[in-house]
């Protein structure tokens, strides 16, 4: 007997041990969840059928080069999203596209070839292919711009139906990172044919009639010098449709000043870039050339020379929207569109408000308990409070453990915790009492008091077990800290009110003759 | 101390009207949720914006009001919240097809636009920002003179003197005054100024948002509906497997009245239903079929004891043997559960009430509907199956107990 209690007070003890290991210091070891600590919860749907579109136009375009290559006389255009269809075939070229596609194409296409046309569809398994790489790309370009802004600990995560989910605590400047990873910051350089022009009626008109089929309108807005945040006015320009160079030929780019200490970006090009830069330029002395960005004129610069592989992008940054542009340039296009399904931020203030609340209430509550079953259930309420008291240190224990973060909702699960944990005492000792009424001695009032209120200790926790599981199943963000907070607290007052509560009993009745006990 | 002792209260003979009470009651919960109060849902399930600001004068609801009613994002709600003194506000909109991600930027602009009309355009607002675009905005004016050290230290430098100006920001939650910059240790009087010419300070400042799209609503809607209803099946099963099914029935019959008076109740008061609340619909959920499990262990205990008792006055004898145990463990929670509701906050308000009152409720209902459904339900099978048309209690009687 008594060396079985020396052996589950050994066992008390390095559970207790292991517990505190884990969980002290408190501020170090427990997480908090993005609604305490502050921060950002983001999810995002990459639209990924604009990749299997850019997949489509792109060997569109490879089998129309090779086509050229070969000369023949074929046109081509996309049908749908996934699939394209090549016109002008003749009985004689038939066999000519034949080879391409098996030379190209076979892979991810599946093909109609006839005597006129060809028609080919993208295989389910490429498009999904496709897909899913434009999901782990989207992926790591947002993770390499929140990185480059210098967030700290972030997690970025793909999820299911093509979504991202982004967690960033502690952020404090949720406006900037929200553009940030939303920027396309699609960057293309074209050669200017007209303008400026005041509106986009006179640009239009000087296209001529019908218009000119090779060049479009882009606007630029004109800032003021003094602050580049003011728009003074917006003008058109007439440019080539053809955009040779775009930020995919970009090797870097970084924030720098002008001039006359200006914020501006500057860039440098790749092999390829630099190659078609120069030609682009050299055949163009004298012409603005159009930096446009996202579909708008930043700068319309006149060449003056031949340049081959940097430059400067002027014209209306701010010291942010210079660093903003050159992390977006830098990290690469985003590979399809991306929308914000959720959007949470949770200010530092609001947050830390909502730790010191829920602080002083889990105080003031366990306190209230504490005084409760002191004076319902005299010493051995002071069992009770000891079992408790490991409870608790047990539920942080195990929620450092298992990593899970302490959030608001899971605070409530804590403070219920520590009511209902008392249940499972509250049950024993009931119990206790009775046998003691029935005239049984202390010693056999407590070991029935145990034995017969098992059942309905573990009946009663395992019910609300399978609550837990089910809000962990379905439950998201703060809701899971929720349950992984309520299922902890469950097995470590079981553990408690019946295994260490009956061994410190045990344990008192050992060492002292008790004739009645306080209850 | 003791409270209740060898109490012998025939809490089954009147059965039949306390379930026409609860009948009435559920009744009542669900006339409140679909028709009078109606269930105010948050935004987790409806979809829409919502965001909380913290002013530097006291809001006025009228003013933001007749503020939001011109940016077309609907009928917004504006409510005072957090202590009186703090100056805050929360600003909900529905979903507005097409315009849920900017209506955040919509409503800023808006208030930014009433707000901060005095302030001149264009600057960075010290309100408004983080810590790097004012160090961005301090290395460029460079007032510590530091540049002399070389860029990095400088920028080093002034990246630190941000993090601590922005520290003093989460502890005032907005600057009302530059003077509230003047006594930041580690802050120079001339960063002070150098902001002061460079920068603004708006008015309010958005303390957090909240953004759901119409497809996360629907899919956090069908999930937290699946959630109840699969934990409630887990638990019927459960029951059904550790005693039998008639008092899986009674439990979840007790549990089903549980949620609908409460949610009837949480609707008549107003509060606003979102995924915390779901979080504690399923929590009361279980501390009830935990209330009625505790008693039905009893009452299994006492009919292997006694086969020859009729089921009803072993339910009798039961609620009574547990009925100290089930005032004790209620007033506990509750005791915890007020200590949440009153010191809490308001986030955790809708939370604490959830409980409270489930508690309450589900303590009545493990007593007075759980058995008597039971009961009940042996009854109603008993004359479908026609065998005896006897009274319960000889019915009860009849019965072979399984275990």
């Amino acid at each position: 007997m008594k060396r079985n209690l020396l052996w589950r007070g050994l066992l008390i003890l390095s559970i207790f041990a292991a517990a505190v290991a884990a969980a002290f210091p408190l501020d170090k070891k427990i997480n908090l969840g993005l609604d305490l600590q502050g921060g950002m919860h983001l999810v995002l749907q990459v639209h990924t059928e604009d990749a299997v579109r850019a997949e489509t136009d792109g060997d569109l375009g490879l089998m129309l080069q090779q086509a050229q290559k070969e000369s023949l006389p074929v046109t081509g255009r996309r049908i749908s999203d996934t699939a394209f269809e090549i016109t002008g075939v003749t009985p004689e070229s038939r066999d000519k596209i034949s080879d391409l596609y098996d030379k190209y194409l076979q892979g991810g296409w599946d093909s109609d070839i006839r005597p006129d046309r060809a028609t080919f569809t993208m295989k389910p398994q490429y498009v999904d292919q496709t897909r899913k790489l434009a999901v782990s790309q989207a992926k790591q370009t947002i993770w390499n711009r929140i990185d480059a802004f210098g967030v700290g600990e972030m997690t970025v995560q793909e999820s299911s139906n093509n979504r991202i989910v982004i967690q960033l605590p502690g952020v404090d400047d949720p406006v900037r990172v929200r553009n940030l990873i939303k920027n396309t910051a699609f960057l293309e350089f074209r050669i200017v044919r007209n303008g400026p022009f005041p509106n986009r009626q006179a640009a239009l008109a000087s296209l001529g009639n019908p218009p000119s089929g090779d060049a479009e309108i882009l606007p630029e807005d004109v800032r003021d010098k003094a602050d580049a945040s003011k728009i003074l006015e917006t003008v058109y320009w007439v440019v080539d449709k053809q955009r040779t160079v775009t930020g995919r030929d970009l090797k870097n780019a970084r924030p720098s000043r002008g001039q006359l200490s200006e914020p501006i970006v500057e860039f440098s090009l790749n092999p390829q870039g630099a190659e078609k830069f120069a030609d682009l330029t050299g055949n163009n002395i004298g012409k603005p050339l159009a930096i446009v960005l996202d579909g708008r004129i930043v700068s319309a610069p006149r060449i003056n020379a031949r340049i081959r592989d940097s430059g400067i992008i002027e014209g209306g940054f701010t010291e942010e929207s210079a660093q903003d542009l050159s992390t977006v340039l830098r990290s690469g296009a985003l590979p399809a569109a991306i929308t914000y399904l959720e959007e949470r931020t949770v200010g530092p203030s609001l947050g830390r408000d909502s730790v010191e609340k829920g602080l002083l209430a889990g105080l003031v509550g366990t306190a209230l308990v504490v005084l409760y079953m002191l004076i319902i259930y005299n010493l051995s309420g002071l069992n009770a409070v000891l079992a408790l008291a490991l409870n608790i240190v047990l539920l942080f224990g195990g929620l450092a453990a298992f990593g899970a973060a302490l959030t608001l909702p899971g605070i409530a699960g804590v403070i219920l915790t520590i009511g209902m944990a008392v249940d499972a005492n509250v049950l024993v000792f009931e119990r206790i009492r009775e046998e003691l009424h029935a005239g049984r001695t202390v010693r056999s009032a407590i070991d029935l008091g145990y034995e017969k209120a098992l059942s309905s200790i573990v009946d009663g926790n395992v019910t609300t077990l399978i609550a837990a599981l089910f809000l962990f199943q379905f439950g998201t963000g703060p809701i899971r800290g929720f349950a992984v907070t309520l299922t902890i607290g469950l097995l470590a007052s079981m553990f408690t009110a019946v295994f260490v509560s009956r061994w410190m009993f045990d344990l008192v009745l050992s060492r002292f003759r008790i004739q009645k006990l306080s209850i | 101390m003791e409270l209740l002792r060898d109490t012998n209260i025939d809490f089954m003979k009147y059965r039949k009207f306390w379930i026409i009470v609860s009948l009435v009651l559920v009744g009542i919960g669900l006339f409140a949720i679909f028709f009078h109060g109606k269930l105010n849902v948050g935004i987790d399930f409806a979809g829409g914006t919502q965001l909380n600001l913290q002013f530097r004068d006291k809001p006025e609801v009228d003013r933001l009001r007749s503020i939001l009613a011109g940016v077309g994002l609907g009928d917004a709600t504006i409510q005072r919240f957090g202590a009186e003194d703090e100056n805050e506000a929360l600003i909900r909109t529905r979903l507005v097809e097409g315009k849920t991600e900017g209506s955040r930027d919509v409503i800023v602009a808006a208030l930014n636009k009433a707000y901060n009309a005095d302030q001149p355009a264009g600057k960075v607002d010290v309100n408004g920002v983080g810590a790097e675009s004012v160090a961005a905005l301090l290395f460029a004016a460079d007032p510590d003179n530091r540049k002399v050290q070389g860029e990095d230290a400088a920028r080093a430098h002034y990246e630190d003197v941000a993090g601590k100006m922005m520290a003093k920001r989460r502890d005032v939650g907005l600057f009302t005054s530059w003077n509230d910059l003047s006594g930041v240790p580690g802050v120079s009087p001339q960063a002070v100024s150098a902001l002061q010419q460079r920068a603004t300070l708006g008015a309010f400042t958005v303390t957090g948002t909240e953004n759901v799209g119409p497809q996360i609503g629907s899919e956090l809607r069908k999930q937290g509906f699946w959630a109840v209803a699969l934990s409630l099946l887990g638990m019927l099963v459960y029951i059904w497997i550790r005693f039998e099914l008639r008092f899986g029935v009674g439990a979840i019959m007790a549990c089903i009245h549980d949620v609908l008076v409460t949610l009837g109740l949480f609707a008549l008061f107003g509060f606003e239903f979102n995924l915390t609340t779901i979080a504690a619909f399923l929590t009361l959920i279980g501390y009830s079929v935990n209330d009625t499990v505790v008693i039905f262990d009893r009452i299994r205990e006492n009919m292997r004891k006694s086969r020859r008792k009729p089921l009803i006055d072993i339910m009798n004898e039961s609620i009574n043997q547990t009925l100290s145990r089930t005032i004790l463990t209620g007033g506990s929670t509750l005791l915890a559960l007020a200590a949440l509701l009153w010191l809490g906050g308001d986030v955790i308000r809708g939370f604490a009430f959830v409980m409270l009152v489930g508690i309450l409720v589900g303590t009545y209902s493990s007593i007075y509907v759980a058995s008597p459904f039971a009961l009940l339900w042996e009854q109603y099978f008993a004359v479908k199956g026609e065998r005896r048309a006897a009274p319960a209690r000889t019915d009860a009687e009849a019965q072979p107990v399984r275990r």
